[in-house]
């Protein structure tokens, strides 16, 4: 890489910045689409710029230039402390960053086969191959398959000594199959909905059965139309792994981000009931209830040595045994909490974004026994499948989701399909009714590519280990109870 | 960047080579948010940014290629790796040459102060918002965005300039700048929010003084039982829901695969004879991009007409299979998604929201509606929240807020229940009315 950042950092701390740090990333991406025997898209692409962060007076400043010239880069810098200048003007108080050692250090997360250097021709045979399995079903009428490779180099400096280059590959993919029939669309989603996706390399899409698994996907598709409809009532539910991931990440993950909680998300995503005072008071769910952020986690998507603000990667809990314990914090807000380090959750999406307070990989710790098992303990519940839609309040209590598939349980035994199974609940009643957790052989770090949050709109990755967990008594059917 | 400089870029992209084909789309410009959270300024940030895609075609292969390397060094990179992705992909049985030259309607969406205003204007703009909000003892939090070019929602890019290897160019620049602002107090809060393509349209403190008045009206909600009632939406909430329904109905590709509340229905009534549904990007409070990605004039399009289903917008490929020519609505080729609506209108009536609440015997006015999400795509049955100000409506006028609720409606359904109509406004991208709607179903409460 060259100098550019150290023009930057340089140019900023001399235009009066009291703090700076300049990210230079190179990104490279390729996505491949397969649909209904079609190439649906190919493309490759590559962005790479500069990103300044400044205090001046205690106000911040950003600016982000893809013109990769020393005049580019040091005219950035400039723009950036002249928006600092102008944030101090409408200040109330001055921004005081959490101390952190300096860091010098090159990571790179595991790749054992490039996935960039892997031909072509290889990766559409299996989108291809995935396609006929899925349009071999009788009732599948669209077929969607997918890939995508992401490799995110940045280099970040600091005006406080830290030199950090680190190298992330992403890997990962999935298919749906859609049946429709008259007034009908069903799908279904492999291994989960909108992909699934691993910091690894090639490795990573041999491990995983996607033609073995496509008939069976493209057979639920097709008899989700002759399904009966899910009732509406309370039941006890099951939520496979890949929906209590969702579940997960609405209503603990973004709830526990501390900018939400003091307000600084407040006119678009929202803010959040874990208020200050529940730290540490609050019963957020039952005994069964422990809720891991990792930014350690193996091959997890917020994986990585150190976050955008140069502080090393952490494991702590969010919730204990259902007690709530703590947020997901930053440099500039630890301090609100009193903590006196950062826990590293400060990320951004390229070199053209601030990076901000971000969800690391958070996961439901497993508890014991398989999914049969858990079944087989239900008299009467719904197990439901593969996330369809979304949606919460502002403030993370009211949530309701709809999966693409659910099976009936009567008396330890799946008795019949449903279709269109939703469900309904608020954050901390829904947690509290947790009465079981299935253990470590069911437990999967499922993916989310699209989390969105902040203004401008950034995208992160995030991980959320689950396995199959019971709830008892949760509201079913919302959207078709009329 | 101006048209000259972005068509020699594009020039150069699309070089002759041996009788392959060559499509290349700029996009990009340079963006600008001042973001504000408990009466001071929390962010505040600039991002310049042009990305140029190349497609090459070989016969019926075709590879894509997209960097921000904009020297030649770079664009001969993208040609080079669009090229060999090309010669390893297996043909496209439906895939069509390149575009030929074409004419476009000039539109006039530039506004030179608005590209000039800088970090110093927005912030004196929002100062004055915030001022009003701390001197009503309320917490502001919004933002004060400008932009010069087409970065849009989440980073994408819209197609600045397009050029083909067939001579086909286009170029289209435009400004906007949009305030939002949200007032709060404890749980109760207000909103308000507006954008033009001109910052001089932006008044920070009328638009604070909305969202207070809200914020102040939404302390101790009374608590009303889910159930269907009588509902006002603002503009901002009706754009939203039509948004959502455009995205899943609105695109021929929706509805020649069975997934759109259009399918079999053209010529039929599907909403009510008092809604017609446009995608106008000529209209004056668009000043939209007078072409889409594939390089076709972008038109303007009925899509719902007094109730009758009139047709979908289309590319050039779902257009070639229904035998019709594109309306200019297609993305980058190719896609899976298909053609997407623009620049959406439904037409409005005459006068306010609050003469739509002067009907209202006893209903809900929502301010707006938050997190929806499809549930059933059919019916357009879409889930979400209201959000920032539920009022209770009681003999025509406001009687106190409301606790929010969550909604789970058919957007088809509730479009045949519209008794009345505002005039039409530009918010979150859709020119609206606000709506009185008979029948509005919320399923459940929350708790604030």
């Amino acid at each position: 890489m060259s100098d550019l950042e150290r023009i930057a950092l340089d140019t900023a701390m001399r235009r009066g910045a009291g703090y700076c740090d300049a990210r230079l990333v190179d990104q490279k991406r390729e996505d491949l689409t397969v649909k209904d025997g079609q190439v649906a898209s190919l493309e490759q692409t590559e962005s790479r710029g500069l990103g300044v962060r400044v205090l001046v007076d205690g106000a911040w400043g950003y600016a982000a230039t893809d013109e990769m010239t020393d005049d580019g880069a040091a005219a950035c810098a400039a723009r950036a402390v002249a928006i600092g200048r102008a944030s101090a003007s409408v200040l109330a108080k001055a921004v005081r960053l959490a101390p952190e050692p300096p860091q010098t250090i090159v990571w790179a997360s595991p790749c054992a086969i490039d996935p960039f250097e892997v031909p072509l021709t290889r990766k559409l045979d299996l989108l291809f191959a995935v396609d006929a399995a899925l349009r071999g079903v009788r009732g599948v009428t669209i077929a969607e398959s997918n890939l995508t490779f992401v490799r995110k180099r940045q280099r970040f400096l600091s005006s406080e000594g830290s030199d950090i280059d680190q190298t992330i590959t992403r890997s990962g993919g999935g298919y749906a199959a859609t049946a429709v029939s008259g007034n009908e669309v069903q799908r279904r989603s492999f291994p989960q909905a909108e992909g699934y996706h691993q910091t690894r390399g090639w490795e990573f899409i041999e491990s995983v059965p996607w033609v073995e698994q496509a008939p069976r996907i493209g057979e639920e598709a097709a008899a989700l139309l002759r399904a009966d409809q899910c009732p509406a009532g309370k039941f006890d539910v099951i939520l496979e792994g890949s929906q209590l991931a969702l579940q997960i990440h609405e209503s603990v993950g973004h709830p526990t981000e501390l900018d939400r909680v003091l307000g600084m998300e407040a006119n678009y995503a929202g803010t959040s009931f874990l208020t200050l005072d529940k730290k540490g008071t609050l019963r957020f769910g039952s005994n069964h209830v422990n809720l891991v952020a990792d930014a350690t986690l193996p091959n997890g998507l917020a994986t990585f040595a150190f976050d955008d603000e140069g502080v090393a990667a952490q494991r702590w809990h969010i919730v204990r045994q259902g007690m709530f314990e703590g947020y997901l914090t930053s440099r500039e807000l630890a301090h609100t909490v009193g903590d006196d380090r950062s826990r590293g959750c400060v990320r951004s999406d390229g070199w053209h974004h601030i990076p901000m307070i971000r969800m690391v990989n958070l996961s439901l710790m497993p508890g014991a026994g398989s999914l049969e098992d858990l079944l087989g303990d239900t008299e009467h519940g719904i197990y439901m499948e593969t996330n369809r839609s979304w949606s919460i309040d502002q403030l993370r209590y009211n949530f309701q989701f709809k999966t693409e598939l659910a099976w009936e349980i009567k008396r330890g035994k799946r008795v019949r399909m449903l279709k269109n199974p939703t469900y309904q609940g608020i954050t901390p009643v829904f947690w509290n009714s947790c009465d079981h957790v299935c253990g470590e052989a069911e437990w999967r770090p499922w993916s989310i590519v699209n989390c969105g949050k902040g203004q401008p709109g950034q995208v992160a990755d995030m991980t959320h280990g689950a396995a199959p967990t019971r709830f008892r008594g949760v509201m079913v059917g919302a959207g078709y109870d009329e | 960047m101006n048209s000259a400089d972005a068509q020699a870029i594009l020039e150069r992209a699309v070089a002759p080579l041996d009788g392959r084909e060559f499509e290349a789309v700029l996009g990009g410009g340079v963006s600008e948010l001042t973001r504000f959270a408990n009466n001071e300024i929390t962010q505040n940030v600039s991002e310049r940014r042009y990305v140029l895609s190349v497609r090459v075609a070989r016969g019926l292969r075709t590879g894509r290629a997209t960097g921000n390397d904009l020297s030649a060094e770079g664009i001969a990179r993208l040609r080079a790796q669009a090229d060999a992705a090309a010669a390893l992909s297996p043909e496209i049985s439906n895939l069509l040459p390149v575009t030929a030259r074409q004419e476009y309607r000039a539109v006039s969406g530039v506004d030179s102060d608005t590209s000039s205003l800088g970090p110093e204007g927005r912030a004196r703009e929002v100062s004055r918002a915030v001022a009003r909000c701390r001197a009503a003892g309320v917490d502001a939090a919004g933002i004060y965005e400008t932009g010069f070019g087409t970065i849009g929602d989440y980073g994408m890019l819209g197609p600045l300039a397009i050029a083909n290897s067939k001579g086909l160019y286009a170029y289209h620049q435009g400004t906007d700048a949009s305030f939002r602002i949200s007032a709060l107090d404890g749980t109760a809060s207000g909103w308000a929010g507006a954008e033009s393509h001109r910052a001089s349209d932006i008044d920070g403190e009328a638009l604070a003084d909305r969202a207070i008045q809200k914020c102040v009206g939404s302390r101790s909600p009374a608590v009303w039982k889910p159930g269907s009632y009588t509902v006002v939406l603002e503009p901002a909430a009706v754009a939203d829901l039509l948004q959502d329904m455009a995205w899943i109905s609105f695109g021929a590709l929706a509805v020649q695969e069975g997934r759109s509340f259009l399918t079999g229905r053209l010529g039929s009534r599907v909403l009510g004879e008092n809604i017609t549904i446009r995608d106008d990007a000529y209209h004056p409070l668009h000043q939209g991009c007078p072409f889409d990605a594939e390089g076709v004039p972008t038109r303007p399009v009925t899509i719902v007409e007094a109730g009758i289903a009139k047709g979908p917008v289309y590319d050039r490929q779902t257009a070639a299979k229904d035998g019709l020519e594109s309306t200019g609505h297609g993305l980058q080729t190719p896609n899976p998604i298909g053609p997407l609506t623009s620049n959406l209108v439904l037409e409005g009536g005459k006068g306010s929201v609050d003469d739509l609440v002067k009907g209202v015997e006893r209903g809900l006015l929502v301010t707006r509606v938050w997190y929806t999400n499809v549930v059933d795509p059919m019916t357009v049955t879409l889930t979400g929240m209201t959000r920032d100000g539920l009022f209770a409506i009681q003999d025509g006028k406001l009687a106190g807020a409301v606790r929010n609720f969550r909604f789970n409606q058919s957007i088809v359904r509730m479009l045949t229940e519209v008794e009345a109509m505002s005039a039409v406004q530009r918010i979150e991208g859709v020119v609206c009315p606000g709506l009185r709607v008979r029948s509005f179903h919320m399923s459940s409460a929350t708790e604030f």
